[in-house]
């Protein structure tokens, strides 16, 4: 009954931001369903757990349903276009309603969020935790409650339903590999990362030292943190430039960081010099900045991947079999995604508008 | 009692301003001694043009920070309100201009300062709460303005400003310098500027004195949105991108700058030439570290432990 009341009273308080018309505006993507009809059809992994159009039955009865998507921050284009694929699968189906809540880059309001999900009585919840271990508590409560619980991107290391996630250090090793070949097997880099500790900088940190490994005459000159944008890359660079008359290539965890190094690399007059750009995030500006050559090789980690996540939990309220899903090293199950191919300017072409975000590429200062 | 601002200028706290003045100049051409010994490429000019380069942005949040903490304040909101400056300028950029994207962004800036300036002298709300909530208020404005998505500068001629150099000086230092110039003349020679040393000592006795205290202690969060506004503009040109996380963080590197510089954070003693050293020796340990490849895990050691032994120093210098 309290549940209930409660209920009924953050529905009264969120109501203005609720849609009430299929052609009313998503929540924070600002999309509306025909808009994201048309992106549907440009989603990589559609045919991964495929469903049709329309309301869902389970046994037998259409009845709405409530979906609960707790995601890490919305502070990142990657993750507003994960909601996207989200919200877009969802509006493929009238008689689903989702509540998505945003985690603030917190792992306590993160656990806290999906505790509020389960007392708003979701019929499943979707997570892409902000800190693997920390969220464990929380999952364990969704799966105490029988309700499936489907974790995407990062995993935890706790029973969930369904994992589904790309490999952080296999596309690193992809990327890794091609910047090894461009040099020929020998060179001197310096590495910028992504925000030190997080775990895809690990991963991706992993994926390059496995090739490095096999490559002795490639030398890492410096690390940096980049923090995945642009700015503390910027005096990062600059200062590993000073210090360092050659430089052969830049490995990066993130485009923005990269930017950031173009931008040191033009100011110190160093274009002349040739410095390779080995980046991640697969956006369609970093497609098109692969295509003119600014950088060399861009890690295609994909954030459309909540479709398959909403599918899935799906499959699971009617019954049906995941296919594909295996056990692995963790509790639970996972459905392991196929690597995306790492874009160069072989195949830019063909990903520029299949990667995440509308926006431009910055002017290359070296051009 | 009563103490007009022009006479408020008690000899030993000048005295103490001038040991933390020299004591921090010290400090720096030490750390600048040791870094030429463990770099050879450290005192090069290419690379002393970088670090004032890099140094400009939290180097003008510091110092209208330094106007805020003389007269017992904070300022937690200035990386939020660079922040929505600079989405604002990337955004007017596009399809009006810079005659029209500079004044509003800068507008802009001010009024969130005044908001707060308002809130801490006439409502009363404690300066840490108030601009705590803008902080996290203006925050919020550049996440909806841009919708979470950073909005890309296309307009080539917008980035000299961060980028060129004039007279072999990168611009951003250039506008670091003027500031810091015009500020020390407001705090040391105008009646607003020794006012504020008055309300950061006494702020009773500043009223009773004539002060209005609250007509400049609103000011005061005014300058401090400007500047905000100001480093912001450096921030967008230098890095053609308006991201509505730009300048997250920053209110605590500032904050990191005015202490190092010998400020008390108890209001009524500092200078910003102290806030420009301290600016300093932030920028040079950090390009030092970088330049010889420290580990960026323990370049965090080094920058915390700097702060504590020089505020520790500068506490002891003062007995």
């Amino acid at each position: 009954m309290l549940r209930r009341l409660l209920f009924a009273l953050s529905v009264t308080a969120l109501l203005p931001a609720v849609p009430a018309l299929a052609e009313d505006k998503q929540p924070i993507s600002q999309k509306t369903c025909t808009q994201l009809a048309a992106e549907y059809k440009q989603l990589p992994f559609t045919n991964i757990l495929p469903l049709d159009e329309g309301p869902i039955a389970i046994g037998g009865k259409v009845k709405p349903l409530t979906i609960g998507f707790s995601q890490t921050a919305f502070n990142h284009p990657w993750r507003i276009s994960m909601l996207e694929s989200l919200q877009a699968e969802a509006c493929r189906h009238s008689n689903i309603k989702l509540v998505v809540l945003d985690g603030n880059v917190d792992v306590a309001k993160q656990s806290n969020d999906v505790r509020d999900l389960m007392a708003r009585g979701v019929d499943a919840v979707l997570l892409s935790p902000v800190e693997s271990a920390a969220l464990v508590p929380a999952a364990r409560a969704v799966m105490g409650s029988g309700i499936p619980l489907i974790v995407m991107d990062r995993d935890v290391p706790t029973d969930k339903t369904l994992f589904i996630g790309q490999s952080n250090v296999t596309m690193a090793e992809q990327v890794a590999e091609r910047m090894a070949k461009d040099l020929g097997g020998k060179g001197d880099i310096v590495v910028i990362t992504g925000l030190k500790g997080s775990s895809p900088a690990v991963d991706r940190d992993k994926g390059m030292k496995n090739v490095l490994a096999k490559y002795p005459g490639i030398k890492v000159l410096a690390v940096g943190d980049g923090q995945w944008i642009r700015e503390p890359a910027v005096p990062i660079m600059e200062d590993f430039l000073t210090a360092h008359p050659h430089i052969d290539a830049v490995f990066s965890h993130a485009e923005e960081s990269s930017w950031g190094a173009q931008l040191a690399i033009a100011r110190a007059k160093r274009c002349g010099d040739k410095i390779r750009q080995y980046t991640f995030d697969g956006s369609n500006a970093g497609f098109k900045a692969v295509k003119a050559g600014t950088f060399s090789a861009d890690g295609n980690y994909t954030p459309f991947i909540a479709d398959i996540g909403l599918r899935a939990a799906l499959y699971k309220l009617m019954g049906k079999d995941i296919a594909g899903q295996h056990a692995y090293d963790m509790p639970g199950q996972r459905l392991l995604l196929p690597d995306s191919p790492t874009v160069v300017p072989e195949n830019a072409d063909q990903w520029i508008g299949r990667g995440w975000g509308t926006f431009e590429p910055t002017p290359d200062p070296c051009k | 009692m009563s103490l007009s601002p022009s006479q408020f200028r008690p000899g030993l706290a000048s005295l103490a301003n001038t040991w933390r003045r020299v004591g921090v100049l010290a400090a720096l051409i030490l750390l600048v001694i040791a870094a030429s010994f463990l770099s050879d490429r450290f005192l090069t000019l290419p690379n002393l043009l970088n670090v004032l380069r890099q140094v400009a942005i939290v180097g003008i949040l510091a110092i209208g920070m330094t106007f805020v903490i003389l007269t017992r304040g904070i300022d937690l909101s200035v990386g939020s309100i660079l922040g929505i400056s600079v989405v604002l300028y990337a955004g007017f950029l596009q399809d009006h201009g810079m005659a029209v994207a500079i004044p509003l962004g800068l507008a802009a800036a001010m009024l969130a300062g005044l908001v707060n300036g308002i809130g801490v002298a006439f409502a009363g709300i404690p300066p840490f709460i108030m601009t705590l909530g803008m902080l996290s208020f203006a925050r919020g404005l550049a996440f909806i303005y841009t919708g979470g998505t950073p909005i890309p500068i296309l307009n080539e001629s917008f980035y000299d400003l961060g980028n060129d150099y004039l007279l072999g000086v990168p611009i951003p230092s250039l506008i670091l310098l003027a500031l810091l110039a015009v500020s020390a003349v407001v705090l040391s020679l105008t009646a607003f500027g020794r006012s504020l040393y008055a309300i950061g000592s006494n702020e009773e006795a500043a009223r009773l004195s004539g002060v209005p205290v609250k007509l400049y202690t609103t000011l005061v969060y005014v300058i401090s949105g400007a500047v905000s506004g100001l480093a912001g503009l450096v921030y967008a040109s230098q890095l053609s991108i308006g991201t509505p996380i730009a300048g997250q963080g920053y209110e605590l590197d500032a904050i990191a700058a005015v202490v190092v510089g010998g400020t008390s954070l108890f209001g009524g003693r500092g200078s910003v030439a102290g806030t420009f050293l301290g600016t300093l020796i932030i920028g040079v340990l950090a390009n030092i570290l970088n330049l010889t490849g420290v580990d960026p895990f323990v370049q965090q050691l080094f920058k915390g432990a700097l702060i504590v032994v020089a505020v520790y120093i500068m506490s002891r210098s003062d007995r």
